[in-house]
């Protein structure tokens, strides 16, 4: 009998996840994408002398997502998780300086353009997952693109790597307006582990402007999809948002 | 009665013009080039007076026989092809006026004598003049490709061989002519006499005819050695505009007056005419688009063109032996429409391309030289025009023509038996794919002969009327035939209607789905029809509806112009730079097609190893250099054919006559001459 | 001086002085440790590891590519393999650092006159990060967080590679389920990455079926290992002296079962791929590698294996438990993409009945290890390495620690590194369409190789 790809495609069914219009599961959300939750009792201190890159921030209490590489080695410092298998919500925000552009809404047609400034391949990789059967970026109107002029955002990868800011100003000068800029993972956003090597990489914001951010290390692709629907406006509301 | 009398007295007035101007052409170019636009001037009136009016006019020069005399007629087919002729000598000679600069003044006389010999030709009446301006046509071209720029070897070769085989479709025509005087008995057989001429010979005739003019079209498979691309390369830009626009059709203009003269239609003529047509257009899209020189490329376009010409044509032929009558009219008028949108856009490219090419000082298409920054607007607009209408897109004239042309055949299941059918239908799908090849070409020539060559900081100077008038005049020309394509294809209906019969105009051009008659042009109804009038007219509207909507979206009104924000192009991240060795060049843009046509091209990929360098890492790692070469097979073919004709005739002359060769061409010479002073005296 | 990890199989370290390279040798990695530099070189055919000072004749030949560490950042490096190019019509065509089809910051000089690639120069070191750099004065435990990130689809191996060179600098017991863990961990990774590859090579055939089923069977494996070891790309479940996760028996049966219908779907695949024309068509014939070539430009993993060169350091450089479960060695005379593919098809086959030999037999329901009581100390000229085989191929770190235990010296040889000179070779003479199949079948990564 003739192997036919169609027929065998069309055996495996759906795979696709509910969200945005179900809740994620658990097998969605990955253990080491819940944030740490300081406990009543936690030591700000030990905790800020412990973590790595200096999310714990002891004089304000609280806990900056960016920077948070979710090692977990705050642990021993009094900072509790969430159990295994609950569902707690996503992490993606807007930026303090976030241009107008976020919130429009571009309907089914929302092209983005990923660009790694110098990262470790993980946060490539979840952002190319979003296509697979699984998340399906497609269903919900958006679709990659390989060329800045074509495209309405930008997704930053990476710690900033000298050799590459220039070209990312350049990518983001050549993007029409209206045009949104995501950073996606801890180093996109603050240099994450690797700001303990001096001068090698800096955050992205310090080169071009960013309106929404996701934390994590690598966030999963659900979070990123969070990112891009929070980003045009279509984030649902949710009542487990921190 | 006065028709007759404006008609010649503008005749004879065309031809005092050019006469005076080549005389003046050795005291001052540019007066011999006024006179050349005064005369092409009186010579599109008289055309345009002649189609519309119907009329006809007889010179007698002088009296051959007591039955014939040489005659010069103007009648409605041949001012056609003069309209044609005198819309194209007329731009060439005003672009003339300032590109001829650099040129001996003996240029401006040569061009001017061969637009009289061309002149000659197309209002002959009877064979002897047509041969008369057919041969000063071939001399008179001649000497103008050798006052052609480039090396003195390769200009002389070149101009060689354009006169070789301009003698030799002189023969060919010779004997058609020969045919067709046994006939007819008296050499009166072109022009106004229309009868059709039964001849034993028929056949004889139509193919030394075809070859004959053939080859002074180009035709493949007698392209023999390229001689057509090598030798309009090799003139200077004005006179391969000529060359390439008006002296092909003087080839197009006898062969449809032959298979006009001639009666009693076989079809295998048809088929032959669609096949060389159907050939020829094919290699000469293939050839032209992996060409790197910037004349060359326009002149493997002409091959293409004329070889559709010619399959319409064959199609004419056809259809006529199916007694066709509507189809067999829709293709003579197909193949004078191509005529007259493939003289004017070729006119046109050449002229571009050769003030592109003298500003660069390189025929090179992939060449890095810049040119000067200033008058680059006129160049760009026409030749925007000019290519598209090439590669034939709508509403321009290249497209009218081509449409007709394959519209034509697509009707080849109308074809009474089978074999017609099957080769109108792969003449169809080659003449289709030769169309879509040459669009290769054509955005080539534009994209790197004209679009690319960097500006350089040199600011130039102004190109003045002449250029710029020029070129403006030829995209005019081009947009308004394609837009009033019902106009040209009234006058080709009056043209043709004298062989016809009747006026098919009426047939053809009518209204449709709420256009109003006569914008639609019709390839027989119910097959297939298109208003090239309303394109344009959509398109400006459509054009005019964005530009405003834009205009509102970004709430401001037009006139203040649009928010508009300037950067860089996006070359994947890194920055523009003005090194012209990271960027595609013409000859890599047509890899593709000499790699994917490697059967035909025998392309040949080599890497000589040309030296090896101790580095680090790899041990001698070796320095190459790459070449890609590509063959005409044709080519081949006929340089072997010539070692062995070349060997043969040394051979025998060498037994034959032995002695002076010289001494023997004289007494051919004078035997020749003895003989026809002979027949003067003894046959008035 | 350590460089024998693991206390099993002396027999495959060979240290003593070479003079050259003789046939069959790759030189695989050249660093400076304690005052003196060395020389690593991989004997394919006794299958031994030679640690050897570096011999002059090797000396500045091979310096700036597998020294890496003293590149900054900022500075792109460029590897050219071969000499001039030069011709009519021969013009430079730059590809990236922004592109489609390399996913990440990396650029390419393609050298063509239309069409042909006639020769292709890498520009690496946009991704340096610095994590040699940035572990220095590190606890071994932080400097795990760097490394992992240096490759994030390659963290296990890179993780385990550290760790168990520095466990051998202390002289650390670990426990033997730990080490079992371990290898699953890499196994599991080893299966993503050529799923990855795979199903890259049929996206770039355009072949939609195959790359999303492809696509999908990866996504399983990726939320089996976020199940098992709590995150997606195994980031921090090594630690110094054992793991942090534990396996039990249940999970291992559910762990098992999970990796049998894996290993079943892709079977499946496999079955359909190889009787696809069009998929095979542009895998075969297309950017060959020949065996000399392979092995003189150092290329590693199942590119340098689908040359015909048969080394694999599970094989070659067994760590425990690879003495005892079997993994077969997989490698493919052809040297072009199809056979650079079978051989990660053939890895993924392998590593799933691996996979289930390691879960079935993995020893005692012990404690997970952990750090207490490492030994600090031991002489700072002391190094240790390791050799691992990352889904991309061989994998060197050498490491040194301080008086107080920290790191003061750490070299890591990517495979990618090596792999980039191999796949300019290979690309040679090929059409542009043809890159894509060359740049996957590779498996190359810019984050691996620049670090």
């Amino acid at each position: 009998m003739p192997k036919s790809w169609v027929v065998r495609g069309l055996k495996k069914g759906v795979l696709t996840t509910g969200y945005p219009d179900a809740k994620p599961t658990s097998e969605e959300l990955p253990d080491r994408s819940q944030p740490p939750v300081p406990a009543p009792n936690a030591d700000w201190t030990a905790g800020e002398k412990r973590c790595p890159t200096g999310a714990i921030r002891a004089g304000e209490e609280r806990i900056d997502l960016g920077s948070c590489i979710y090692c977990r080695l705050c642990s021993s410092a009094g900072f509790a998780f969430e159990e295994e298998g609950r569902v707690t919500a996503l992490q993606a925000s807007l930026t303090a300086g976030h241009g107008k552009a976020t919130g429009q809404i571009f309907g089914m047609s929302f092209h983005v353009m990923m660009i790694d400034v110098g990262s470790c391949n993980a946060c490539n990789l979840e952002v190319l997952n979003l296509s697979n059967p699984y998340y399906d970026l497609s269903r919900l109107g958006i679709s990659f693109t390989n060329s800045p002029k074509h495209a309405d955002a930008l997704i930053v990868v990476g710690a900033l790597n000298p050799a590459m800011t220039d070209i990312l100003k350049r990518t983001y000068e050549s993007m029409p307006e209206p045009k949104l800029v995501i950073s996606v993972g801890a180093c996109a956003i603050s240099g994450g582990i690797f700001r303990r090597a001096e001068g090698f990489v800096s955050p992205v914001g310090d080169a071009i402007p960013v309106d929404v951010t996701v934390p994590g290390c690598p966030p999963s692709p659900l979070q990123i999809l969070e990112g891009l629907l929070l980003a045009t406006g279509r984030m649902k509301k949710d009542d487990d948002r921190p | 009665m006065t028709q007759a009398y404006l008609i010649s007295g503008l005749l004879w007035g065309t031809m005092a013009a050019f006469v005076a101007g080549s005389a003046f052409g050795f005291f001052s170019k540019k007066a011999a080039y006024l006179l050349g636009i005064a005369g092409s001037a009186l010579g599109a009136v008289l055309s345009l007076v002649t189609l519309t009016s119907g009329g006809t006019a007889v010179v007698d020069l002088w009296q051959v026989t007591s039955s014939s005399s040489a005659q010069l007629q103007v009648s409605q087919f041949n001012s056609f092809f003069l309209l044609i002729s005198s819309l194209v000598w007329l731009g060439t000679c005003l672009y003339s006026a300032r590109y001829d600069d650099d040129y001996p003044k003996s240029l401006s006389t040569l061009l001017l004598l061969t637009i009289l010999s061309m002149l000659f030709v197309l209002v002959s009446g009877d064979a002897i003049t047509f041969l008369l301006g057919w041969e000063s046509m071939t001399i008179a071209s001649f000497f103008m490709i050798l006052q052609g720029k480039g090396e003195r070897e390769g200009v002389r070769n070149a101009a060689y061989l354009f006169l070789a085989f301009g003698e030799g479709s002189s023969v060919f025509i010779m004997l058609a002519f020969s045919g067709l005087f046994s006939a007819a008995g008296s050499f009166d057989f072109m022009g106004p006499n229309m009868a059709r001429i039964i001849s034993p010979l028929g056949s004889w005739v139509f193919v030394t005819a075809l070859v004959g003019f053939g080859l002074k079209m180009g035709l493949a498979p007698f392209h023999m050695s390229e001689w057509l691309p090598i030798a309009h390369s090799s003139a200077p830009s004005n006179a391969s505009a000529l060359l390439s626009a008006t002296l092909t059709l003087m080839g197009v203009y006898g062969i449809i007056d032959v298979v006009w003269h001639l009666g009693g239609y076989q079809l295998w003529w048809g088929w032959l005419a669609l096949a060389i047509g159907g050939i020829s257009a094919l290699l000469g899209a293939l050839f032209s688009s992996v060409s790197e020189h910037s004349k060359g490329l326009p002149a493997y376009s002409t091959i293409e063109n004329n070889g559709m010409i010619v399959v319409a044509i064959g199609a004419y032929i056809v259809a006529s032996c199916y007694n066709l009558a509507p189809l067999a009219d829709f293709a003579l008028i197909a193949a004078l429409f191509h005529a007259f949108s493939h003289s004017i856009s070729k006119a046109s490219l050449f002229l571009t391309n050769g003030w592109v090419s003298k500003l660069r000082g390189s025929f090179d298409l992939s060449s890095a030289n810049p040119i000067p920054a200033e008058g680059r607007r006129s160049l760009g607009f026409t030749g925007i025009f000019t290519v598209l209408s090439l590669a034939a897109v709508p509403p321009l004239a290249g497209f009218v023509s081509e449409w007709m042309i394959l519209e034509t055949l697509f009707q080849s299941y109308r074809f009474g038996d089978l074999t017609s059918q099957i080769v109108g239908t792969l003449v169809g799908a080659v003449v289709a794919l030769a169309a879509g090849i040459i669009v290769v070409a054509m955005t080539k020539v534009y994209g790197f002969g004209i679009l690319w060559p960097r500006r350089s900081a040199v600011k130039g100077e102004k190109e003045g009327l002449s250029i710029e008038g020029s070129l403006a005049y030829f995209a005019a020309l081009i947009i308004a035939i394609g837009v009033a394509a019902p106009a040209i294809f009234l006058l080709a209906s009056d043209a043709a209607s004298q062989t016809l019969g009747t006026n098919p105009f009426g047939t053809f051009v009518t209204g449709l789905l709420g256009v109003p008659a006569p914008f639609v042009i019709l390839s027989g109804s119910p097959f297939g029809g298109f208003s090239p009038t309303f394109t344009a007219l959509a398109f400006l509207i459509i054009l005019a509806v964005v530009l405003i909507s834009a205009g509102a979206v970004h709430a401001r009104p037009l006139r203040f112009g649009l928010r508009v924000r300037r950067t860089q192009g996006w070359f994947a991240g890194s920055a523009r730079t003005n090194d012209t060795t990271a960027v595609y060049n013409s000859f890599g843009y047509s890899t593709p097609i000499r790699i994917m046509f490697r059967f035909l091209f025998r392309t040949k990929e080599s890497a000589v190893q040309v030296g090896s360098v101790q580095r680090t890492f790899i041990r001698s790692p070796e320095e190459y250099v790459v070449d890609l070469e590509v063959l005409d097979v044709f080519k081949k073919f006929y340089d072997v054919l010539a070692k062995w004709t070349l060997g043969l005739s040394a051979y025998t002359s060498r037994k034959v006559m032995p002695g002076k060769l010289g001494l023997y061409v004289i007494y051919i010479m004078a035997a020749l001459i003895f003989v026809l002073i002979y027949i003067l005296l003894t046959v008035s | 001086m350590r460089g024998e990890p693991g206390g099993s199989g002396t027999a495959r370290i060979e240290r003593r002085n070479i003079e050259g390279l003789s046939e069959n040798m790759q030189l695989s990695s050249v660093f400076q440790a304690g005052g003196f530099a060395y020389a690593l070189v991989s004997d394919t055919q006794a299958n031994k590891t030679i640690l050897s000072e570096l011999p002059p004749t090797l000396g500045e030949e091979f310096g700036t590519l597998l020294r890496g560490s003293d590149a900054k950042a900022g500075i792109s490096l460029e590897l050219e393999a071969g000499g001039k190019v030069e011709g009519y019509g021969v013009f430079e065509f730059p590809y990236g650092p922004v592109s489609w089809g390399v996913p990440e910051a990396g650029g390419f000089r393609l050298l063509t006159y239309g069409e042909r690639v006639l020769k292709v120069i890498p520009q690496v070191n946009f991704k340096k990060r610095g994590v040699e750099q940035g572990v220095l004065g590190c606890e071994p435990e932080d400097a795990l967080l760097l490394i992992e990130r240096s490759a994030g689809n390659f963290s296990a191996s890179y993780s385990t590679c550290f760790v168990t060179a520095v466990e051998d600098l202390l002289g650390l017991e670990v426990p033997s389920k730990a080490k079992w863990i371990r290898a699953v961990a890499i196994e599991l990774e080893r299966i993503h990455n050529h799923l990855y590859v795979f199903g890259r090579l049929a996206e770039a055939a355009s072949q939609n079926v195959a790359a999303a089923q492809t696509q999908a069977l990866r996504e399983r494996v990726l939320r089996l290992n976020s199940k098992h070891f709590g995150h997606r790309y195994l980031f921090g479940f090594n630690s110094l002296g054992g793991v942090r996760r534990d396996l039990r028996k249940e999970e291992r049966g559910n762990l098992t079962n999970d990796v049998r219908l894996i290993a079943r779907e892709f079977s499946g695949l496999v079955e359909y791929f190889l009787s696809s024309r069009i998929f095979l068509d542009r895998l075969q014939a297309t950017a060959r590698l020949p065996r000399g070539d392979a092995l003189v430009l150092g290329a590693v993993g199942p590119s340098a294996r689908g040359s015909g060169i048969q080394w694999d350091d599970r094989l070659t450089y067994p760590l425990e438990p690879y003495e005892d479960i079997y993994v077969n060695l997989e490698t493919e005379p052809g040297g072009d993409t199809m056979a650079r593919t079978m051989v990660r098809v053939r890895e993924i086959e392998s590593s799933t009945i691996a996979l289930r030999e390691l879960l079935d037999r993995m020893p005692g329901d012990g404690t997970e290890g952990n750090t207490e009581g490492h030994g600090v100390g031991g002489r700072t000229e002391d190094f240790a390495f390791c050799r691992i085989e990352s889904p991309s191929g061989d994998l060197i770190q050498v490491a040194q620690l301080d008086s107080q235990g920290r790191v003061s010296n750490l070299h890591i040889r990517p495979a990618s590194l090596v792999n980039w000179l191999p796949f300019a070779k290979s690309l040679e003479g090929n059409v542009f369409t043809d890159f894509q199949f060359a740049f996957e079948s590779f498996g190359l990564s810019f984050a691996d190789s620049d670090r």
